[in-house]
Order: structure tokens, then sequence, then C-alpha cells
């Protein structure tokens, strides 16, 4: 049996925020191998540190110690114009508010991260067709974000993710503004990529129903690992 | 899409603000600008060819003062002056006019004018028919159609100065002068009326060079020097700002307003972008998140604060020309301002000054997005 190689591998991660006098440890000592094609969901009570651990794999946060390596690259080493550029090559962002430019139509939204490619603007269009398909949205791709209903704008917001077509798929709480059914929609899109796509998806929920569409779920307390 | 119609977009997002902000640039463009003409006008005298020859004599005691017609034949004599007449200031109040009467009326020997006024355009006929009638006078081409005057109407005015009134018969228009209104009668008609004084107001004397002019002034304030009325001799344009001077501290209050333009105007400019960039600080973080880096971010909020400074300086400024060019101001200022230009200077100073807002107005965000790491913005959406 063939063992996946590692994508993600973080080493005694440690997150402290200073908040005037007291400190906060957010993370501590943290160590992790996440798998290539794997989906993984952080579950934890607010506060556990879930977030800031997904935020610091996917090269937004810094730790206070500690080393996280994502396809080998230690992220926390890049300074600041090399991390944008990793993080526009490498991984792909859905948040809790979908977070589209509201002036922006649909296809412009997951167009916006292949503006800081080379690709040509023909290039560009088939692959924004082609996520916009993937996602089902090919009919809704000159809507603005308030022409869509919130499912639609959070598969917007996955195609957005996936224009680049990174390794690496980050969701911060994606189904936490949807209805159930949408929300069913938006997780198994994403279950979707990770294996049969081999994409490997990092997912933080609260909820053990939207957890249970990932390959492995571990849990964070107080800034550890739990299970 | 292109990153400049992204930022072209990103700008019109909300266009009442950027409607009202435009047009609050370019209110306060247009009054900067109108205000440096005003201050351009009021300071530097119009001046033609002819103005760089022309020396005007005053009695050193004041300018009220008169000065002894006897005068005429040493100044005649003084080497490099080329033509010397009266300069007598009247100053009445032409029929009609109830306080002041913009346009001035001067005491002149007529055979003396033409080379005086060398850059004056005055049909022969005209000229001649002035020459011979002493109660004639000829009027500045401004000032004829202003008051919708013509060769053969008659003007009177009443003194303000002097102790008599003047009936007046206007025998030609002349024009091509850098100040094409004033009037001009015989000096021997006001003499007459006045029972022979024997005195002038001022004398206007011109240099056969302009190298001698300066030489030519320095002879005359020496040929009387030490006599019963001594003189002061000075350039045409010395004597005009000798006026300017006495508004005191007028350059000091327009430059005090225009300062205080350009401050409301960088106020006005920074709040629209503080706003417009708060508003849009989620998108900021969302755009860093996705890969923009601080310099694609900067050239967005630069962009568009320089987009909105220069639009409010082409309508502004862009405007004034227009206006200014179109109305006009001499009749609107009853006579105040002749001109009333917008130069290049001032069209490229009101450019400057939009481009200098752009910046100064993008500094605040800018500095905003340098200090939020993409989590304190990720954090002010949930």
């Amino acid at each position: 049996m063939d063992i996946p190689e590692p994508i993600v591998t973080v080493r005694n991660l440690s997150k402290i925020y200073a908040q005037g006098e007291i400190q906060v440890t957010a993370l501590n000592q943290i160590s992790l191998t996440i798998a290539a094609g794997e989906f993984l969901t952080l579950m934890g009570p607010s506060g556990s540190g879930k977030s800031t651990l997904l935020h610091i794999i996917a090269g937004v946060d810094r730790p206070t110690s500690g080393e996280c390596l994502v396809q080998g690259v230690d992220v926390t080493q890049l300074n600041e114009s090399e991390l944008a550029d990793w993080r526009n090559q490498n991984v792909g962002f859905v948040f809790q508010t979908f977070n589209l430019i509201p002036v922006l139509t649909a296809f412009e939204n997951v167009e916006l991260p292949l503006l800081l490619t080379r690709l040509g603007s023909a290039q560009r269009r088939r692959q924004v067709e082609a996520v916009l398909d993937l996602v089902g949205l090919s009919d809704r791709m000159h809507h603005l974000p308030r022409q869509l209903s919130g499912g639609q704008e959070q598969r917007v917001a996955i195609a957005r993710a996936l224009v680049t077509d990174p390794k690496l798929v980050v969701a911060d709480e994606p189904t936490g503004n949807l209805d159930s059914r949408s929300a069913q929609e938006v997780l198994g899109l994403l279950q979707s990529l990770s294996r049969p796509a081999g994409k490997t998806v990092i997912m933080v929920t609260h909820d053990p129903k939207a957890a249970a569409f990932g390959s492995r779920s571990i849990h964070l307390e107080k800034g550890e690992l739990t299970r | 899409m292109t990153l400049s119609s992204f930022i072209l977009k990103n700008a019109l997002r909300n266009r009442r603000r950027l409607a009202l902000s435009i047009s609050s640039v370019a209110a306060s463009l247009f009054l900067l600008i109108t205000l440096q003409i005003a201050l351009r006008e009021l300071t530097n005298p119009i001046s033609d060819e002819g103005s760089t020859l022309r020396i005007i004599v005053r009695n050193k005691v004041s300018l009220g003062q008169p000065l002894p017609a006897r005068q005429r034949q040493v100044l005649e004599k003084i080497p490099g002056v080329a033509a010397v007449s009266p300069f007598t200031f009247y100053g009445g109040l032409y029929k009609g006019d109830e306080k002041f009467t913009s346009f001035a009326q001067f005491a002149v020997d007529p055979l003396r004018t033409r080379e005086l006024l060398a850059d004056a355009r005055i049909p022969q006929e005209q000229y001649e028919a002035w020459v011979a009638s002493q109660t004639s006078c000829i009027l500045g081409r401004m000032t004829a159609e202003r008051y919708g005057l013509k060769v053969g109407d008659r003007v009177q005015f009443t003194g303000q100065i002097y102790p008599c009134d003047l009936d007046l018969t206007i025998a030609g228009i002349y024009q091509g002068t850098a100040d094409d209104r004033n009037l001009m009668f015989h000096q021997k008609y006001l003499d007459e009326l006045l029972g022979n004084p024997g005195t002038v107001g001022t004398w206007w004397v011109r240099a056969a060079s302009i190298a001698e002019a300066p030489l030519v002034t320095e002879r005359i304030n020496r040929a009387f020097a030490n006599s019963s009325a001594e003189v002061r001799a000075e350039s045409e344009r010395a004597f005009v700002l000798g006026f300017v001077s006495m508004w005191a501290n007028i350059k000091t209050l327009i430059g005090g307003i225009s300062v205080v333009v350009v401050f409301a105007l960088l106020l006005v400019t920074v709040s629209t972008m503080s706003m417009a960039i708060r508003e849009r600080f989620r998108e900021l973080a969302i755009l860093k998140a996705l890969g923009f880096r601080r310099r694609e971010l900067f050239a967005f909020i630069l962009a568009e604060s320089f987009g909105l400074a220069l639009a409010g300086a082409l309508l502004g400024a862009g405007g004034a020309w227009v206006v200014f060019h179109q109305l006009d101001i001499q009749k609107l200022t009853n006579g105040l301002f002749v001109m009333f230009e917008v130069t290049p200077r001032m069209m490229g100073l009101a450019f400057s000054v939009a481009a200098l807002l752009g910046v100064l107005a993008a500094l605040g965000p800018m500095l905003t997005v340098v200090r939020t790491s993409v989590v304190e913005g990720l954090k002010t959406l949930d």
C-alpha cells in the first residue's frame, strides 16, 4: 500500500499573542502531518486555535516558533513579498462570508487571482470558465454577487480558490453562513476536490456533520491537539 | 478584466460620493485659479512694448502735488528723451456713474500722444480731428464698447479732484494698447477750465531706447534735484507697482486664502479616500490573501486617489479656462479686471496641487495597508 507524501508538515508550532501585558497562547507546540489529497477537518471550540493553525499553514499568519513546511517550503521563513507570491500559486482560500468583491461579476471575481499571473486573457477566460463549470455556475458567470444566493456565492468563492490550480485549499467555516442544503452542496464539492482531484483540503468547522465529509478530523483545545 | 478596469470599477462603486468629491476638488481648484488670476492682475501691471520706454515723472513730495508746467522745456532737453507730454489724472465721475468710474481720464498733449502711445491704433482722420478740437477726446475701445459710445458722442464728467467739469466730444476710438480703457483729452482744455494755473499732474516721457530708459530716469531726477519742485521719475511699471503697494497686504491675503483653499481640498480628498478604503478594508485583506502584494495594493489606492484629484483638476481648472475665456470679465467687474487670463502657469499650478493632493490623500490608506496583516483584516469579516 502506497503511503501518500505529506504536503504539510508542522513541527513544534507555537503562536503566542500579546494583548497588552497579557500573553495568550493560541497554539502550543503543535506537530502535525497532512498527506496530499487529504480532506482534513479541524474541529474545536472557539478560541481553541484552529483558525490560527489554518492561517499559519496558509501563509497569512506567522508562528512565534516552530516550522511549517508546505510542499517542502518552510513558509515561516518567506518574506512578505515571497509569501504573497507563494499564496497566489499554492493556496486557495474559502471563507465563511464568501468575501467576493461586490462590484465584480462572478467571472471577474474568479479571474482576480489570475491577474497576478502572466496568463493572457484568452487563457484566463478558459481557466475561469472551466472552474465555474466545475462548480456548476456556467450560467451565472456574469451575475454580480448580490444577484446570487449564498450557496452560489460560496461556489464562486470555491471557483476562485481553484482557478490558479493550487495544491492546497483552506476553508474557514465555509458552511457557517449557508442553509443546510447549500452547505451539503458546498461540502460535497470540497470533498470532490480532495482525493479524486488531488487537492489537499483543510477545513475548519464547528459542525460534526460537516466534519463527517472529511477523510480525517483532528481536534484542538486550548491550542493543543487532543485527538 | 484588467487591473485598470478593476481600479475603475472600485472607484465607481459609490458614484454619488465620487461625484461630490470630484466636484469639491473642482470647485476648490476653480477658486484657487480665480484667486491666482486676481492676484496676478492686481499685482502685475499690464505691460506692452511701449511701457518699457515710458517714464512717469511725478512730484517727489507726493503724487497729489502738481508739477510746474515750465519743467517741460528742461525735460525735452535731457539727452535720451524722445517725447514729453503732460499726464494729468482728472479723476472725474462719468455721467450716470454714482460713486466710481472704472476708466481713467488723462489730460495730455495730443501732438505727443502718438509717440508716447506707440501701440495705440487710431484712424488718421480721427487723430487729426482730436488734435484740431480742444474740447475733443479719444477713448479706448473697451470703454467705448462697454458704454456703447461712438465717435461724435458727447461725454460729460463731474470733477472729483479738480473744481471743474468736462464736456467732451469723442473724436476717435483707439485700440491696441495693453489697456484700452482710458480717455485722453487736451491739457490745454483743462488749463483753461482751471484758469491756467501753470501746473500739470505728472509728466509722461518716452525714452529714445530701452537701453537708455534707466539712464534717462536718472538724468531727470538729477535735473530737478534741489529745485523748488523736485521730481521722482520712474518707469511706468514701477509707477503702477507703487499703486499696488498701497493695497497693503493683498498678496498675503490672497496667498492666505489660497492656502486655506488647498488645505480644505486636502481634507476633502483625504476624507474621501479614507472612507473609500475603510469600506474596502476587508476586501484589501482578501486581495492580500489571494496573493496581491503591498505594492499592487498601493498602486490601486494611489491610482484611485490620483484619478479623483485629476478628474477634479480637469473639471476645475478646465472649467476656469473655459469660463474666463467666455465671460466678459471687464464688464462683470465694472472694469476692475481687464484680462483675467488663465495662464499655462496657473493650469500647471492647479494640476500640480491636484497631483500632490492625490499622493497625500493616498498616504494614510497606504499606511493602513502596511500596518494591517491579512489576519487582522480577515478578523474584521466575522
